[in-house]
């Protein structure tokens, strides 16, 4: 069984009184150390697919199904346990938290998921070097560069080592140079640790790094490569 | 552990507005805590005096006597004074005898109140006689030296060292008079007493009625006028054999005094009510906006993890962190300006010429606080549950926030 699987999946959003469908009747799956990437125009169902696959959203029909374990129909609290164990997430922006550290930020799932104070460190000493963000563990979001800040969100996701990391353009708010420089990481992480990434964006250059792509169009799925 | 670190860097972002909220909390508490201690210790000197004088802080009387004031309702306390003075915490037990009756000089007559005390047990409780001269002292249990009421006498035209007649009621209907002589002169400020004092030796007092081992009333000062709660018991205890009598509290003996300082207090708490009304409201204010301004940031916590739940209990631990910082604050001035009231004071001379009677006690002309600390923790701890309380409504916003639509909004 693949580690992702979406059966036939739609997301109607009510939109005053009428609807939105966000994402149609969509399959696709997607095995453990993939390196894929969401392709499409704004509007294309990018967003409402990286968050069903990432337990923020539910499906209006249709299942997903993240490491044989049904999610589209999970309560709440499931959700939310499913995000903190299984999930990392990157954002396009305002990724962190503003008042902690770069390593508290990085660690916060870690505390989360109750993981005691010198493991905490010593991963995200670990993921620091490898980010290339040694010696900015005490500063504050608002002292680190756009492409630092994405760099700790990474090592975010990554700390708790989850079964998926989906990232929404998470090189929209950077210049190309910072943005190569993303993915290059994001893609040494996925092959010398083997971790599944998902992302997304609209930009060509960012497209052609994906291993595969997936084009969406109008919540339908354009092509596959 | 790390909520609470987290939190209490969240409360210092906006830092104008938690210090202002923190300021307001602070300042109330310190208000309300030091306002409540003035009055406690002018409530307890006035209780302190006005036992002292009245009642005592308990009281042994006839059955009916406090209802009727009848002074054929008087009885003979054997040897139950003693008996009392032996129970723990007890400081003074004063026999005393009340005789209305009519007291003529040469040129005038006034009604008065025959007051029959021990003059040695009298003398170092009772505060009507503090700025009396020694000399002035009644010095037996039976001589004919009186103390009057500085009006009293002024009434009577009489001077020091002057013979006066007393006329009152035998037990047996008829009328007796006796002569004394005025031998001190006391100014309480109260007009009644001061109209009305008439204070001789107890047997002198006794024997005109004709019961000369008779009293209306066992008067009980106690070392602290907390203890009443624990020495009434054992006083009704002993009065047990005793079916005519009844031990009470000076709270039901002295319904005047203890109505007026009751009625002053249900005020007060009136406004203490409100004031921490309103200082809620601003603490709901404070954390409703900090959560709202939070909306895209709560939207990530949920979304890399956090439950509903933790994100409730953050909000919590903020409006707690903000209620213990103000306990601590507003303890703290609270205590200082108790502190200075209680040594300062404040004079009321400065905004009133005359003594002041309340609940027929005179005040002392200075208030001066006094200390009710298990009551500045009760507030205090109120102040912190009314901060977290001030939290649900916020903490129930942020735990409704759906992480999707937060992260997309910003
Ligand atoms: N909460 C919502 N309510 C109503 N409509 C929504 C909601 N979220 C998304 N949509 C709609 O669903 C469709 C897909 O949106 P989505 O955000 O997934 O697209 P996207 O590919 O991520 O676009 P972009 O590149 O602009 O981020 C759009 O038409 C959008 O307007
Ligand atoms: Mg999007």
């Amino acid at each position: 069984m693949a580690l992702i699987e979406l059966k036939s999946v739609t997301k109607i959003y009510p939109l005053g009184n009428q609807e939105v469908v966000a994402v149609d009747d969509f399959s696709l799956s997607i095995e453990a150390g993939e390196f894929s990437v969401f392709a499409g125009p704004s509007g294309s169902g990018k967003t409402t697919l990286l968050n069903m696959i990432g337990c923020l959203d539910q499906p209006t029909r249709g299942e997903i199904w993240l490491e044989g374990q049904e999610i589209g129909h999970a309560d709440q609290k499931m959700l939310s346990e499913l995000r903190l164990r299984n999930i990392g997430f990157i954002f396009q922006s305002y990724n962190l938290i503003p008042v902690l550290t770069a390593a508290e930020n990085a660690e916060f799932t870690l505390m989360l998921q109750r993981v005691d104070k010198r493991e905490r460190r010593e991963r995200v000493t670990d993921l620091f070097s490898l980010l290339g963000l040694d010696g900015l563990e005490n500063r504050k979001p608002s002292d680190l560069s756009g492409g630092q800040q994405q760099r700790v969100a990474i090592a975010r996701a990554m700390a708790s080592e989850p079964t998926v990391v989906l990232a929404d353009e998470p090189t929209a708010s950077l210049d190309s140079h910072a943005s190569e420089e993303l993915l290059a990481l994001m893609q040494r992480l996925n092959q010398e640790q083997g971790a599944t990434f998902i992302f997304s964006s609209h930009d060509p250059l960012v497209i052609s790094h994906g291993k595969r792509v997936v084009r969406l169009h109008d919540g339908h799925l354009e092509s596959d490569q | 552990m790390e909520l609470f670190n987290l939190a209490w860097k969240n409360l210092w972002r906006s830092r104008r507005r938690t210090l202002i909220t923190l300021a307001a909390l602070s300042f109330s508490l310190m208000l309300i805590q030091a306002f409540h201690n003035l009055s406690y210790g002018v409530y307890s000197a006035m209780i302190d005096s006005g036992v002292r004088a009245g009642t005592g802080h308990l009281v042994v009387f006839r059955q009916d006597y406090l209802k009727t004031r009848d002074e054929k309702l008087s009885f003979n306390p054997h040897d139950l004074a003693g008996e009392i003075g032996q129970i723990d915490g007890v400081e003074a037990v004063l026999p005393r005898l009340y005789l209305p009756g009519l007291a003529q000089s040469s040129r005038e007559s006034r009604g008065i109140l025959l007051t029959g005390v021990v003059p040695a047990v009298e003398r170092q409780v009772n505060p009507f006689l503090r700025g009396l001269p020694d000399d002035q002292w009644l010095t037996s249990l039976e001589g004919r030296e009186a103390i009057l009421g500085h009006l009293l006498l002024k009434e009577l035209q009489l001077k020091k060292g002057n013979k006066f007649v007393v006329t009152l009621q035998h037990r047996s209907g008829e009328l007796v008079s006796e002569m004394f002589r005025v031998h001190g002169v006391i100014k309480t400020g109260i007009k009644s007493v001061d109209k009305r004092l008439l204070m001789v030796g107890h047997n002198r007092a006794a024997a005109m009625v004709g019961n000369p081992d008779d009293i209306h009333e066992l008067a009980i000062v106690l070392e602290d006028q907390d203890l009443n709660y624990l020495v009434l018991p054992q006083l009704q205890e002993l009065l047990k054999p005793h079916s005519t009598l009844e031990g009470m509290s000076w709270e039901r003996a002295m319904p005047n005094l203890y109505n007026a300082i009751r009625l002053d207090y249900a005020s007060q708490k009136f406004i203490f009510v409100i004031m921490m009304l309103i200082v809620t409201i601003g603490v709901i204010n404070t954390l409703l906006m900090s959560v709202m301004e939070r909306f895209r940031e709560f939207g990530i916590i949920l979304a890399v993890g956090a439950s509903t739940a933790r994100l409730r209990i953050l909000v919590f631990i903020e409006a707690l962190l903000l209620g213990l910082v103000s306990m601590v604050i507003g303890s703290s001035l609270g205590s200082l300006a108790t502190w200075y009231l209680q040594v300062v004071g404040i004079d009321m001379r400065n905004f009133i010429s005359e003594t002041l009677e309340f609940g027929g006690v005179v005040f002392d002309p200075i208030m001066r606080a006094g200390w009710d600390l298990p009551w500045m923790g009760k507030i205090s701890v109120y102040l912190l549950i009314l901060s977290l309380l001030a939290a649900v409504y916020p903490a129930v916003k942020a735990g409704r926030i759906s992480p999707a639509a937060a992260i997309r909004h910003h």
